[in-house]
């Protein structure tokens, strides 16, 4: 069970939502000089040594991990015809339901993770409004809610799988 | 809490929770869970396992409180 793709699914969107994060860190950091008159019209944009690794590296990064996903991904539909997830799926493929017991261990770990965001969402909006920082503090802080949620919902799934013994 | 013999009974039968699992319709992480009591299961549930493991509800399952249960 522990090696069932369904429940690395979790791990694999902490992994692509933290390589959006560095990839949003490199694009954020650049000088942009913009130059708007009658005469001239000109971006320049300047990006460090750091940041240019992070926005370069991230994107293939990226598409490293999108590959092994994929192929992964594959790995599994094969080995499940009748369980197959979907490259884009609509419902979370994390979603244990094979029985009762599988249900309720899917149910328990969802509202926590519903608790979590029925509180953060609206600190969000909040921060959103008032925050004197830049709209990409914002966009950082999405993109951490997105991550914890993702670790609230494996770790409580993980912890009912600890001691899989006969 | 709800507490049962599953564990008991399975190993007396020579059961692995694998083993119960198929007999019950479950999955074997399913018959983990209620042994370790992270899950109380339904009626129909408990009734098949009752009956895989040759006893009836009440001596599978009572509840913690319940200081006067026979094994």
């Amino acid at each position: 069970m522990k090696n069932d793709f369904r429940m690395q699914y979790p791990l694999w969107m902490m992994g692509f939502i933290v390589t959006l994060g560095m990839f949003l860190f490199g694009v954020s950091s650049p000088t942009t000089h913009i130059v708007n008159t009658e005469t001239e019209q000109s971006i320049l944009v300047e990006l460090g040594p750091i940041a240019g690794l992070f926005a370069v590296g991230s994107v293939i990064l990226y598409f490293l991990m999108m590959i092994v996903f994929y192929t992964q991904l594959k790995r599994h539909n094969k080995k499940n015809p009748a369980e197959k997830i979907s490259i884009f799926p609509i419902r979370p493929p994390e979603y244990l339901e094979q029985d009762e017991g599988m249900t309720h261990i899917t149910r328990k770990a969802s509202q926590k993770v519903y608790t979590f965001m029925s509180w953060s969402l609206p600190l969000l909006a909040v921060f959103a409004m008032f925050s004197p920082f830049s709209r990409i503090y914002t966009v950082f802080v999405i993109l951490l809610i997105a991550l914890i949620q993702y670790v609230i919902y494996y770790v409580e799934i993980r912890t009912h799988f600890k001691e899989e013994d006969e | 809490m709800l507490k049962n013999r599953v564990k008991e009974l399975r190993a007396r039968y020579g059961f692995t929770q694998s083993d119960l699992g198929k007999q019950v319709d479950v999955t074997r992480q399913t018959i983990a869970f209620i042994e370790k009591g992270e899950f109380s299961p339904s009626i129909t549930l408990s009734l098949k396992l009752a009956k895989a493991l040759q006893t009836n509800v009440n001596d599978l399952f009572w509840l913690e409180e319940d200081e006067n249960h026979e094994k």
